[in-house]
């Protein structure tokens, strides 16, 4: 049984030494990550206080199933990229082994600065990621954002201290140490409110996610996947953690989160609409799943939201990669130059359907079930606003989805059949290895559609409550 | 179970058929043509097996006799269509793909109409819209696939909200249990969008859009199963939503229109809405298959009304013009993609005389037609009467006077292609074309014949109805023998077949006794020393109905308001984008400021 | 009082980053608003009359006596990600430079912007 700590330790470790071994670092990496992969089945569960200083007074990290299914996430679509886009990495070993170790530690710990100091490692790394996309001006601005974002929520972080006397998440939930500290959840509404617009930046909520177009319209087959996947599965994570043990103290948070929540969702898939280059689609449809998530957390409704965190690293992943390789083979992601560019690639085209379709949330896929879990919540509550915009929204997002598909499948001219001599020139995609792998991942998006409740169960041990009180240890 | 065989082989040979297309194209589409059989006759079959309730996996299904009924009808279409599908292959740009997906779709069909609880309808649902969008796409036009799949699209989100607040109410998913406790707005609200996707699949105004644009540029093996099959999906879901809902009982305390409740009169209102427009639409056309798309616009909304009306005999005779009008615009359909076969066209004025060289396909259209127009003595005849009957006896003015028009229009606009395309002259291309072979004629004789005796024997069917009316707690239609009893009168379908039967006998007659006409070419005619070059414009059916036309040319055509709606949106996201994105901090700084003004000033306010 | 102060310091700098197109100066209005949040957090910490909290042969009666260390170590790890963040803006900066040969935002078309 492995300590939680390593998995942020190991690749922050490797990622200092394949700074001296520059030759051997891109090995290094892939040591790293597997490492991370294969540990992550021998974990110790429950919580850990760091430097065995007492709970309150130490920093915590949590190994709960939520946090397990974050980890799984992370880590094993951390590994799937790197398998696929290995020649993407370049000199960037280091920042990967950071931004790997920095994530893994925003989904496990239980501390607020910990957290700010892990975001900002993620986001640093980021900001690092994205400059491959040889456009320093939207990486500047992601910079620039991405601090205005870490000060705000530090700022956040410390008026809360100041008004609760500890940073540690789970504290504050407990009931016991309620009645200890004297505070009004009146007035944590300015402190959670500072937590969540800094967390809001990286979690590409609208109005404050506006280097998202930017980073993700230029992010190449390798950043692209692990913006859309594995950074925005983190953040999603780690703000559900937060929601979770803070923000059920406070209902007016909880109203304007719902709020921004559901902007992003309408706004997100209306932007989507109207593009025609397929890496914008994509990122206003990642944008969009992003507020619906952040609603899903914010109402207390896990299992959907984790759902949807998966379905979107899964389906995100596999057509990141795929617009990626499209881009590198034909130079263009504009679909409407991309006709039938599945005619002669047919796995790959399967593959990124299957992901699209689970995306539109259709029956048969993954996403189906998802959504069905969170209609389910929203109506078991009561609500019928929200699943009202979620469900004419989704049309949007079905319509520029399959809008895409047909134009990828059949070429061919108004008032002929389609025929592909009015396809593209058939390029070479991916090699058989990778079609294979990317095809394997879209499959279990099918069985986890045809499936639920085999892919609900896994999922569920991950989707508790963020902590159980009986995992604590020590504490006051 | 039965189903569950049924389901697994067709499944099984789907995945099959994929494989096979890739070694033999035909073969392949033999693999459809014999799943589709199988699967009609095993469901024909479990008629006795009425009444029953399974799973599968976390599926839930009820044999009904509604059910079946729907499924037998629905598999008709899918199995007479397949015939054609191995002959299409060379066309098809992913033949197994192709069959794999009819194949999907029509298993989707299977279980959608023994669904017992709402998620597993939805489910195979979707799994049909998604299927089928795919196989459009593959024909003329990917405009019409998009078309499709977002006006379905529609429907089902609608459908999915109301099955979803059915469920916050009732707390079930069970079609017979779900819509227990609804009342008021709720009640309102959840029937309205549960009907969404079923105007949506039938084609009722507004939602007609797709139908030309689907059935016209679909592939022409996919045309017949579209029109005669996919929209009586949405006839089901039309006929949930006044049995499982129930709406006349939740409806009970409502403004009443003519004896029928507020919403109910609405909907039967926009069916006859879509008469009108079908009718209307249909007369105008130049191309054969969009032609016959409006056409099922305007027999969708009998099948509507029919439905709707839920009593005695407007209902058996909704119910019954849904076998008739698969089986006819299905039949309909397969003529007009015969032909296309041979010639390579279906826009009627490029064609003439077929019936020359195409006998066999012009007896199929004819009948079909016949049916169509509502003329005894084929099928659609009896049904058109039993709603023509229902009307009248509620008083509905308005209503019957749509029916009556769409009848009466029907004629005009089934006629057309009828001329344009087999009789006049024939175009010196085609003199040479021969009729399609025997595996393409089995199927459109098939359904020609079921054509026929739905409108000689239609009490066998009747009798079936009329077990669905006494399961859904109406009334029975009353049958005796071979007649059917209404409160105004009674049809003995047999008698009418046997006085036509007679007719067409002596005019028989007459025509091989009389001298036979001289065959005059098309260009031999008298011009008054003008020269004529173009036949087009000589050719029978051009400019038709032109005086008629004339009347309603300016019209405002439905699809642009889609188009409008779209590109609001699309405004909509141009506004986001401008507003919110950028390479530069400072707009997303603004809106961090305001944000966090307006919010600090109401959380302290709050 | 110095709350107040470094609050208006993190609102300078939240408006320096708004106004100004020139990259150089965006990152100095971060590093005020880093600045502000860092003598927030420090003023948070004090104790009014507090010791340092250090451990002296003399000082063992009460444990509130002292400032609260965990402010100060919160700072200490804030400067230092202010101190990257700063290079790696730096760096970026420079970049857009070399790349487009102004330091001013708006010279820059914003790319393949719609």
């Amino acid at each position: 049984m492995i300590n939680p700590v390593f998995m942020i330790a190991i690749p922050l470790g490797l990622a200092f030494i394949s700074l001296i071994f520059k030759k051997a670092s891109k090995w290094i990496l892939v040591a790293g990550v597997t490492i991370n992969v294969v540990m992550l089945f021998l974990l110790e569960w429950g919580s850990v206080a760091m430097g065995g200083f007492r709970i309150p007074y130490g920093i915590q990290l949590m190994l709960s199933s939520y946090s397990f299914t974050g980890l799984a996430v992370v880590n094993i679509m951390f590994f799937v990229i790197l398998l696929i886009s290995f020649d993407k990495v370049e000199k960037n070993s280091v920042v990967l082994l950071t931004a790997l170790a920095g994530m893994n530690g925003m989904i496990l710990t239980m501390d607020l600065f910990n957290l700010f100091v892990f975001m900002e490692i993620t986001a640093i790394s980021a900001y690092i990621l994205s400059m491959k996309g040889k456009k320093p001006e939207h990486s500047f601005n992601y910079l620039v954002l991405g601090s205005i974002g870490g000060v705000i929520f530090l700022l956040g972080t410390i008026i809360f201290y100041a008004q609760t006397g500890t940073l540690n998440m789970a504290i504050i939930s407990s009931p016991v140490q309620q009645s200890a500290f004297d505070f009004s959840s009146a007035t944590l509404f300015i402190p959670f409110f500072l937590i969540f617009a800094g967390m809001a930046v990286e979690a590409k909520l609208i109005p404050f996610g506006g280097w998202v177009k930017g980073v993700y319209g230029n992010a190449d087959r390798l950043t692209g996947p692990l913006f859309s996947s594995v950074y925005a599965a983190a953040i999603l994570f780690a703000m559900g953690r937060v929601f979770g043990e803070l923000f059920v103290l406070n209902e007016t948070i909880v109203i304007i989160v719902v709020i921004t929540g559901l902007i992003t969702f309408a706004f997100g898939e209306a932007a989507a609409f109207r593009q025609t280059k397929m890496r914008r689609i994509l990122l206003f449809s990642s944008i969009g799943q992003s507020g619906l998530a952040v609603i899903m957390l914010a109402l207390g409704f896990y299992f959907p939201a984790v759902l949807l965190i998966v379905n979107n690293a899964l389906s995100k992943f596999i057509m990141f990669t795929i617009t990626g390789k499209l881009q590198e083979s034909y130079g263009t992601e504009n679909y409407k130059e991309l006709k039938g560019a599945f005619y002669k690639n047919k796995m790959t085209g399967v593959a990124f359907s299957i992901a699209a379709l689970s995306m539109a949330g259709l029956p048969l896929f993954f996403g189906f079930y998802a959504k069905l879990n969170v209609l389910t919540a929203l109506f078991g509550g009561g609500n019928w606003f929200i699943p009202a915009v979620i469900l004419i929204f989704a049309i949007v997002e079905g319509a520029y989805f399959i809008r895409l598909l047909i134009s990828l499948w059949a070429p061919g001219k108004e008032g002929e059949y389609a025929d592909a001599k009015h396809a593209v020139e058939t390029r070479k995609l991916f090699k058989p290895i990778s079609v294979a792998i990317i095809f394997m991942l879209s499959l279990v998006i099918l069985a986890a559609g045809l499936f639920p409740d085999f892919a609900g169960k896994t999922i569920t041990s991950g989707a508790k409550a963020p902590f159980t009180m009986s995992q604590l240890k020590g504490g006051e | 179970m039965n189903l569950t065989i049924i389901l697994a082989v067709t499944l099984v040979l789907a995945a099959a058929s994929f494989f096979i297309t890739r070694y033999n194209k035909m073969s392949g589409g033999f693999t459809t043509v014999l799943s589709s059989l199988f699967a009609l006759v095993a469901l024909f079959m479990m008629r006795g097996s009425i009444g029953e309730d399974f799973s599968i996996f976390y599926f839930n299904f009820s044999i009904t006799t509604v059910g079946w009924y729907f499924s037998v009808v629905m598999l008709i279409a899918y199995s007479m269509t397949s015939f054609f599908n191995p002959f299409w292959m060379e066309k098809m740009m992913y033949p197994g793909s192709y069959n794999f997906l009819y194949l999907l779709s029509m298993a989707g069909t299977i279980g959608m109409f023994f669904a017992k609880d709402f998620i597993t309808l939805f489910i195979f649902w979707e799994t049909v819209v998604w299927s089928s969008t795919f196989i459009i796409q593959l024909g003329k036009s990917r405009k019409a696939s998009y078309i499709y799949y977002v006006v379905s699209a529609i429907g089902s989100m609608g459908t999915l909200f109301a099955i979803m607040l059915a469920y916050s109410v009732s707390g079930t998913f069970v079609i017979s249990e779900a819509f227990a406790g609804l009342s008021g707005g709720v009640a309102i609200a959840v029937f309205f969008t549960f009907i969404l996707s079923g105007l949506a699949k039938i084609g009722i105004f507004p939602f007609h859009v797709w139908l030309p644009e689907a059935h016209g540029s679909a592939p022409h093996t996919f045309s017949p199963v579209l029109s005669g099959g996919l929209v009586k999906m949405g006839a089901f879901i039309a006929f949930l939503s006044v049995t499982a809902f129930p709406a006349y009982d939740i409806f009970a305390d409502m403004f009443k229109i003519m004896g029928k409740p507020f919403p109910i009169y609405f909907l039967m209102f926009l069916g006859a809405i879509s008469i009108i427009v079908g009718t209307l639409m249909a007369i105008k056309q130049e191309d054969a298959k969009r032609l016959l798309a409006y056409s099922s616009v305007a027999n969708g909304g009998y099948i509507l009304i029919g439905i709707l009306m839920m009593d005695q005999v407007g209902f058996a005779g909704g119910m019954m013009h849904l076998i008739n009008h698969a089986v006819a615009s299905a039949a309909a359909f397969l003529a007009i993609a015969a032909v296309a076969y041979r010639t390579g066209t279906t826009k009627m004025s490029e064609m003439g005389g077929m019936i020359h060289r195409m006998p066999v396909t012009y007896l199929v259209y004819l009948i079909a037609i016949i049916s169509m127009a509502g003329i005894p003595p084929m099928g659609g005849f009896v049904s058109k009467w039993l709603i023509f009957q229902g009307l009248a006896k509620d008083g509905m003015l308005f209503l019957a006077a749509a029916a009556f028009f769409g009848s009466i229009g029907s004629f005009m606009y089934v006629f057309r292609p009828l001329s344009a395309v087999f009789l006049g002259q024939t175009f010196t291309r085609d003199l040479k074309k021969k009729e399609v072979g025997f595996f393409m004629m089995f199927p459109m004789i098939i359904l020609t014949l079921l054509s026929l005796l739905t409108g000689v024997f239609p009490n066998i069917f009747l009798r079936v109805i009329a077990e669905i009316q006494t399961s859904v707690g109406i009334d029975p239609i009353t049958l005796a023998n071979r007649t059917i009893l209404t409160s105004n009168g009674y049809l003995d379908a047999f008698r009418v077949f046997i006085v036509f039967g007679f007719g067409f006998a002596i005019a028989f007659v007459l025509f091989v006794v009389r001298r036979k006409s001289r065959k005059v070419e098309l260009m031999d005619t008298f011009t008054s020393a003008e020269f004529i070059h173009t036949r087009e414009l000589l050719h029978y059916s051009s400019k038709f109905y032109a005086p008629f036309e004339r009347l309603y040319d300016k019209a405002p055509d439905t699809l642009t308001a889609y188009k409008k709606l779209a590109v609001k949106v699309g405004e909509l996201g141009g506004m986001v984008e401008s507003l919110f994105y950028g390479h530069k901090p400072e707009k997303t700084v603004f809106w961090m400021m305001a944000v966090g003004i307006i919010v600090i000033l109401i959380g302290g306010v709050v | 009082m110095i709350r107040l102060a470094s609050l208006i310091l993190i609102l300078i700098g939240l408006y320096g980053v708004f106004s100004t197109r020139n990259v150089i100066k965006i990152l100095v209005g971060v590093n005020i608003m880093e600045l502000g949040v860092n003598i927030f957090i420090i003023s948070i910490g004090f104790v009014n009359g507090g010791l340092a909290p250090i451990l002296t042969s003399g000082s063992f009666s009460s444990a509130l006596n002292f400032v609260d260390p965990l402010a100060q170590a919160i700072v200490l790890t804030s400067i230092v990600i202010g101190l990257g963040i700063t290079t790696l803006g730096l760096v970026f900066a420079r970049k857009i430079h070399v790349n487009y040969g102004t330091y001013d935002l708006s010279k820059i078309g914003g790319g393949s912007d719609d």
